[in-house]
């Protein structure tokens, strides 16, 4: 038998109007469950985002108290040739104090009696990898430094390695529950309209209509509403995205959250592709189930 | 709308050829079969019957004498408990479920509650019929009008069932019955809810039908047109077959 998707597209639609109540649950339901699910989604992306830019700042600074430009050059470029090292920056004295100023530029009378000497010269290493913090201080140390001329938050490191990966497998595992519970969700849903319509499909079967012909349309339609109502919350949730970075801007100033942490387009094709993926296992698993009873 | 069903049917050879089986085979065949609802219910019990290939049949008896248990088994509906049944040269046992639509499509059934799509309108019903043996949307352009037409409904193809009344239902749920020429065509009480005046209509149409070769059974414990219609009567009695005699009447004696 050729397959019409012409007719089937045109049944499905028809029934959706007819049922439109049915459809409308329907709709409803993978319209939470994808909310649900991209509210989650960008809750991870933001969180991860900003372990990110945190992880990023992470450098490991050599300070060197009295020591010649010539020693801070000499350091600077032989740390740059380490693998792990993205890159050096160098601070003079002079630099380093009036960094400090900047930074206290309000509140003149803490640097108005200090001389320049009193901060150190030092080299600021960024590093490719911030889980390289302790390599790199160790080779520092075998160049003679001692712990307290170096700065690397070694446990902030451990820490924020630590809640990175409870926060990805809660993230994961929440994320898995809110398929399944979308699946049974939405199968529900379209067993409902399934068997309000239940003598409609007897009565296909007695006209001598196989299974995959009763079922065809109602996976369509199974489809279709779940692509509504994914795509309704897919772009609910690209906007509260937009509300939520706008609004931590100004709430929030100190947190890095960028609008680059959530990419709107891929988003938006992920939901509703899961959606719509979800929509056609749950309508074909009800479909197949009733199909066998009778 | 008389008459012209022959007519029309027998020369359309497009459909017919092929489907036609010659007068005298055996359509229906029932050896020995019990059927046993339950534990305990015997609902037919060693029963025996043959019907050839173009006749047409009543099967009478009271309300649960096994009528509608035959015609459920004929359509594979259920399993009988022993024996076999053979229809149009297919043993039913061996036909696995998935195969069980193909079969469908050789046997026309009509039912005392009209069984039609209540979403769909009159021409939708009856295209559906064709739609599942996916047949060209233009023959079922032209056959579905056709076939309205014959059964006197031509005006009425856009409506929806619940806006006719039951003689025009069942005159709509024969011609889904009839429009892709099934070998067979099974009803079960197709009278069951129509006044007398309106049964006399759905026989003369179901008789015409099987002026085209179509083998026909007819459920039914509407004594009055069987005894009008003088074809061969098989009565059944508490799961029994009693009595079987061409040309005969709802109560001849035995």
């Amino acid at each position: 038998m050729r397959f019409n998707l012409g007719f089937f597209l045109g049944e499905a639609v028809k029934n959706l109007r007819l049922n439109l109540l049915m459809s409308i649950t329907a709709v409803t339901t993978t319209f939470i469950c994808i909310l649900v699910f991209g509210l989650g989604l960008l809750v991870s992306a933001h969180i991860q985002s900003i372990i990110g830019s945190v992880r990023e700042d992470v450098s490991v600074e050599a300070f060197m108290p009295e020591a010649s430009s010539q020693e801070v050059d000499s350091l600077a470029s032989k740390v740059e040739s380490w693998p792990e090292v993205a890159s050096v920056t160098k601070v003079s004295e002079e630099q380093a104090f009036a960094e400090f100023k900047d930074k206290y530029e309000d509140q003149p009378d803490l640097y108005e009696d200090l001389d320049q000497g009193v901060f150190p010269a030092s080299v600021q290493i960024q590093l490719t990898d911030p889980d390289n913090a302790n390599d790199v201080a160790g080779r520092l140390k075998q160049e003679g430094f001692t712990e307290r001329n170096l700065s690397y938050p070694q446990q902030t490191i451990d820490r924020l390695n630590s809640v990175t990966s409870y926060v990805s497998w809660g993230l994961y595992g929440a994320t898995l529950l809110f398929l399944v519970a979308s699946v049974l969700l939405i199968s529900n849903a379209i067993r409902l309209s399934i068997f309000a319509r239940r003598k409609e499909i007897e009565v296909m079967k007695l006209v001598g209509a196989s299974d995959g012909f009763v079922r065809t349309p109602f996976v369509f339609e199974g489809l279709l509403q779940a692509f509504v109502g994914a795509s309704l919350a897919a772009f609910a949730v690209i906007w509260i995205n937009l509300l939520f970075v706008d609004w931590s801007h100004n709430a929030l100033p100190y947190v890095p959250i960028s609008s680059g942490a959530v990419n709107a387009f891929s988003t938006l094709i992920l939901l509703i592709v899961v959606g719509v993926i979800i929509g056609v296992i749950g309508s074909f698993l009800s479909v197949t189930r009733f199909l066998k009873k009778i | 709308m008389a008459g012209s069903l022959e007519g029309d049917f027998e020369s359309n050879s497009e459909v017919s050829d092929g489907r036609q089986t010659t007068r005298g085979d055996v359509m229906i065949r029932f050896d020995n079969v019990t059927k046993v609802y339950g534990n305990d219910t015997v609902a037919l019990e060693r029963v025996n019957l043959g019907i050839d290939s173009g006749e047409f049949v009543f099967l009478v008896g009271a309300s649960g004498s096994g009528k509608s248990t035959i015609v459920r088994l004929i359509l594979k509906e259920m399993e009988p408990s022993a024996g076999s049944i053979y229809v149009n040269g297919t043993r039913l046992s061996s036909v696995p479920r998935r195969r069980i639509p193909r079969l469908r499509r050789d046997i026309g059934c009509v039912f005392q509650d009209f069984k039609l799509l209540p979403n769909k309108t009159v021409a939708e019903n009856v295209a559906y019929a064709m739609e599942v043996t996916g047949q060209k949307r233009r023959t079922i352009r032209t056959k579905v009008p056709q076939i309205l037409d014959l059964v006197g409904l031509s005006g009425k193809m856009e409506k929806f069932p619940d806006m006719l009344s039951g003689g025009e239902q069942q005159r709509v749920s024969i011609a889904r019955a009839f429009v892709s020429q099934p070998p067979i065509l099974v009803a079960d009480e197709p009278t069951g809810n129509l006044d007398p005046t309106t049964s006399v209509g759905i026989m003369q149409l179901l008789h015409r039908i099987n002026r085209t070769g179509t083998t026909v059974l007819v459920a039914t414990h509407d004594r009055e047109m069987v005894d009008v219609m003088r074809k061969r009567v098989v009565a059944l009695e508490e799961g029994r077959l009693v009595r079987d005699k061409v040309k005969g009447a709802y109560a001849d004696e035995v």
